[in-house]
């Protein structure tokens, strides 16, 4: 039996051991495997699940924009070559790029940027960029000139066309799209674009892959061919870098691995600006919360470097009062936080908000100020965060109870009922580059329930002077706005606080060098973006020095623009600035246990059987038993 | 016959009172599918009748007893609706996912089966002994680690220290085909099997030890054992009959392994059932997530009826009381 039992294991060794032999075909072509931490469908760029990373960096490879981007601080012309607007501002004629072919080799002509805009304001508010056409400012009608002009007309001034919709809206094929019954849900065909690359393989959830785009309008597209499998889990995700299996992965590199990947030979860390904030939305329609002062108070009560550096690790920057990222076109000059505990403790005496017993404040109406926080299970930042708002405003009488849920609770409760606001306390979430490189997104996210944005689903703050200086400032030019307009808006928001931002993530990425060592950071869209395969981008980040490993975050002025183009563009190739993905839908295990632990855990299994083992001995050696 | 007959329709019912948990489950979870597909920036955009044409176009408008039975309508003519997430039909979905699901779990069971038969035999023959508390200890200490950090381990050993297998995946995302294709999945398979194996083969160990042990308690081994056998006969006729419990051990054993494949998949990024469960959970994809229990749900109920059905045959004795 026993003979038997070794031979059997024997046999199943040699079959493991069989399949083990790897077979490592090397040829011409560059070919990069990069593990992304969800799956965007097949890059419909009109839907937006949760899953979805919200820049849409994955549909950008395939698809194009007007202008790129909408965070630079002047966008260039990619699909256009330039666009005039009238003196109100509501017209802007757009010259076109000519030559650029779709995927499947018809013609780009106006005809497409005409479609493009009309379609999605049919769609209405639902999808991704439906809030460029139909909320504000609202597009009117499209006229195509000739081939290569087209008009576009909006009913309110829109002097920051060239960033929003011009540098985020993709320019989709009219003779695709024309024939999709169900846009919104449409997943299933492989994407044509006019992108450096063109999908070719799309399993649902599992895995791209992407050939480069020969004929590609703007040059040269760096990598042959992108690999891109979906690799759900976190550990698996570093392990499979280290090892060499995946080349990049488009997680942020959480603080706990950062060191051991910058010891590793065979990897380099990148980092680069990705425009996130962290964020704790108040409802100000709750009872308490309705009182600016209690906001203020709270948002007085946390000391945001805290959370730098005990969410973190030190690798973010403290939020700023006034909401806008530092490194936004649109950020308030100086920002800050004020963080004075005793201060905002003699705010709500003062207030009448008296301190009970049992350390929780009391309204004069006999109401706690204790409340529930809700923060996303998938995301152990906010969760952390979340513990951190607890504890901290424990000190001037305000009780905060923390709770996670998945995302699509959360939205539920979020959403407001038919007949009134949503029974939701506070949320913690995160901001993507969107809300900070749109000028508009104070307008969009603050302005009161109603007509304009969506105020109604984050703190529904109805304030009538916060709403007429947000709109007046839509009015005004990119200058204006950056000089005055964003400014008292932003100054306003602080006083008011419906939200404070607790802070804004570091952007930091793995890669391995000799696979691949092209990656140019493009601000909001971090490392993995499609200037990092396009070969002008990447020869003149290459040129600009020291190339994109900044380890500090020094404000280093702007590498020297590339030849590329319009005039400014891509500034800051070697940035600082902030970042970090969390998806939602992924269980990012950025906790610090890491391998350690699971080393401590086997050690800990080996003494225990080991020890076991021990005791059988003794025990039968004592007995002297030997059945049979 | 009629055993079989009365066995169909208690079957019969068992499915019925499935399908309807199916159905009801998903929609206990707070939240919609509109939330997953309209996030909160979007969502207050949405007009109620762009709401309604959506949830219609996946058969989910209307109230909860219309939805059940356009379900179970569109069921019997074999349609499962159309996921969410991935908008294919529910069927090519689940159908393109099973098959990872069946090699894997497949594997899974045929190895643990072998390992846990093998080992509680062992063990079960010499009761008692060094070789049996060794074994036992070690079956159950391994058993009780939860899958999810057996896998990160066999992950964090054989792909990152040892470079031996690959870290995720069922097949490799390039373009490869033939032999090539065949050792890549075989490669990626060893991982997420072996960490099955390890989850799953305790419970058969204990099964087929424990069966042995009574086997060799019984009167036909002492009198065996009265007549001179020698111990590989005495062995060969207890073992056989010791098999009859560990068959039921299997069957059940497989259910649990479905259980433990979604928390494997998820380490591994394995495109099985499991994973695709999971997923459709956070999305709150109802047609899909209807779809993956209801198949689910078959495979356990048929595995218990094949069990029903193959026991008396394997054992006579139970003809008379069934």
């Amino acid at each position: 039996m026993k003979s038997r039992t070794t031979a059997l294991f024997a046999v199943l060794f040699v079959l493991l051991a069989g399949t083990v032999s790897v077979s490592a075909q090397e040829d011409e072509t560059v070919s990069l495997t990069i593990g992304l931490h969800a799956a965007e469908k097949n890059f419909n760029p009109l839907i937006r699940p949760m899953a979805q990373p919200l820049t849409h960096d994955l549909t950008n490879l395939v698809y194009d924009t007007l202008f790129w981007s909408q965070a630079s601080e002047s966008p260039e012309g990619f699909l256009a070559t330039g666009a005039e607007s009238s003196d109100d501002a509501r017209t802007w004629t757009i010259t076109l790029r000519e030559g650029v072919k779709w995927h499947d080799g018809e013609a780009f002509t106006a005809d497409d940027v005409a479609f493009t805009f009309q379609f999605i304001s049919d769609l209405g508010g639902p999808s991704r960029y439906g809030h460029h056409v139909t909320d504000y400012p609202t597009f009117v009608s499209a006229e195509v000139v000739d081939d290569f002009t087209v008009v576009l007309n909006f009913e309110d001034p829109i002097p920051t066309f060239k960033f929003l919709p011009g540098g985020d809206l993709p320019i989709l094929p009219e003779h695709i799209w024309s024939q999709i019954d169900e846009p919104l849900t449409y997943a299933t065909e492989l994407p044509i674009g006019t992108g450096p690359f063109e999908m070719v393989e799309y399993v649902p959830d599992t895995s791209y892959r992407l050939v480069a785009n020969e004929d590609y309008f703007l040059g040269d597209v760096t990598v042959d061919e992108l690999i891109m499998p979906v690799v759900r889990n976190a550990q698996a995700a570093w392990a499979g870098l280290e090892s060499g299996e995946l080349d990049f992965v488009t997680r942020n590199v959480p603080s706990n691995l950062i060191d051991g990947m910058r010891d590793n030979p065979d990897l380099e860390i990148i980092e680069g600006s990705r425009l996130q904030s962290v964020y704790l939305m108040f409802n100000t329609r709750r009872p308490i919360l309705n009182d600016a002062t209690v906001r203020r108070a709270i948002s007085m009560s946390l000391d945001l470097d805290v959370f730098v550096n005990l969410v973190e690790g030190g690798l973010a920057r403290p939020g700023n009062d006034t909401w806008t990222h530092p490194d936004s076109a649109w950020a308030h000059p100086t920002g800050g936080h004020v963080f004075d505990v005793a201060a905002a403790n003699t705010m709500l005496d003062d207030a009448g908000y008296t301190m009970g017993d049992d350390g929780v404040r009391v309204s004069p109406d006999g109401d706690r100020l204790e409340w529930t926080l809700y923060v996303n299970s998938f995301a152990p930042p906010q969760i952390r965060s979340g513990e951190l708002v607890a504890e901290q405003v424990a000190a001037i009488g305000v009780a905060v109870t923390v709770e996670s849920l998945d995302p699509a609770a959360i939205s539920s409760l979020r959403r407001p009922g038919p007949d009134g606001p949503p029974n939701i306390d506070m949320f913690i979430n995160t901001f993507e580059a969107h809300a900070h490189a749109d000028p508009d997104a104070l307008l969009f996210f603050f302005h009161s329930p109603g007509d304009i944005g969506v105020g109604g689903f984050f703190s529904g703050l109805a304030d009538p002077e916060f709403d007429a200086l947000a709109v007046a400032a839509t009015e005004l030019s990119a200058e204006e706005r950056v000089a005055v307009g964003n400014v008292a808006v932003q100054e306003k928001l602080a006083e008011l606080m419906p939200a404070v931002t607790l802070f804004y993530p570091d952007g930091r990425w793995a890669y391995r060098p000799a696979a691949y060592d092209g990656w140019v950071s493009d601000p909001g869209h971090g490392v993995f973006n499609k200037k990092s395969f396009i070969a002008s981008y990447v020869d003149a980040a290459r040129a600009a020095e020291d190339p994109p490993v900044a380890d500090e975050a020094a404000d280093t002025e702007d590498a020297p623009a590339t030849e590329e183009a319009s005039a400014t563009e891509d500034a800051p190739t070697t940035d600082d600035a902030p970042t970090t993905e969390d998806a939602p839908a992924d269980a990012e295990t950025s906790s610090d246990d890491g391998n350690s632990g699971l080393l401590l855990a086997v050690a800990g299994a080996a003494v225990v059987l080991a020890g076991g083992a021990f005791f059988v001995r003794r025990k039968n050696a004592r007995a002297g038993t030997v059945q049979d | 016959m009629r055993r079989v007959r009365r066995l169909a329709l208690q079957y019969g019912l068992v499915v019925l009172a499935a399908l309807l948990l199916n159905f009801v489950l998903p929609r206990l979870a707070a939240g919609d599918p509109i939330d997953y597909l309209m996030p909160p920036e979007s969502s207050p955009l949405v007009t109620p009748e762009q709401r309604e044409a959506i949830l219609a176009s996946y058969d989910l408008d209307g109230s909860n007893t219309e939805q059940f039975v356009t379900y179970i309508k569109n069921l019997t003519s074999g349609d499962l609706g159309v996921s969410i997430r991935t908008g294919q039909p529910v069927r090519d979905v689940v159908v393109g996912r099973l098959g990872w699901s069946v090699l894997l779990v497949g594997v899974a069971v045929a190895a643990s089966t072998v390992v846990g038969v093998l080992l509680g035999f062992a063990a079960g023959w010499r009761r008692g002994t060094k070789r049996d508390i060794v074994l036992l200890s070690g079956v159950l200490a391994v058993d009780a680690l939860p899958a999810f950090f057996v896998g990160l381990m066999l992950l964090l050993t054989f792909s990152v220290k040892l470079d031996w297998f690959p870290v995720y995946g069922a097949v490799a995302a390039a373009d490869i085909s033939g032999w090539a294709r065949v050792t890549d999945v075989a490669r990626r398979l060893v991982l997420p099997a072996s960490t099955l194996v390890l989850a799953g083969a305790g419970s058969i160990f204990v099964a087929s030890r424990s069966a042995l042990v009574s086997e060799l308690g019984e009167d036909y081994v002492f009198m065996a054992r009265a007549k001179g056998l020698n111990d590989r006969a005495v062995r060969r006729h207890a073992q056989r009959n010791a098999l009859l419990p560990v068959s039921t051990a299997v069957l059940l054993g497989f259910s649990t392994l479905v259980g433990a494949a979604t928390v494997v998949e998820t380490v591994f990024s394995y495109p099985g059932l499991g994973s695709l469960a999971f997923d459709s959970v956070l999305a709150r994809d109802y047609p899909v997530l209807q779809g993956v229990f209801l198949l689910l749900a078959l495979i356990a109920i048929g595995a218990n009826f094949l069990n029903d059905l193959l026991y008396p045959r394997l054992d006579p004795r139970v003809k008379d009381i069934g």
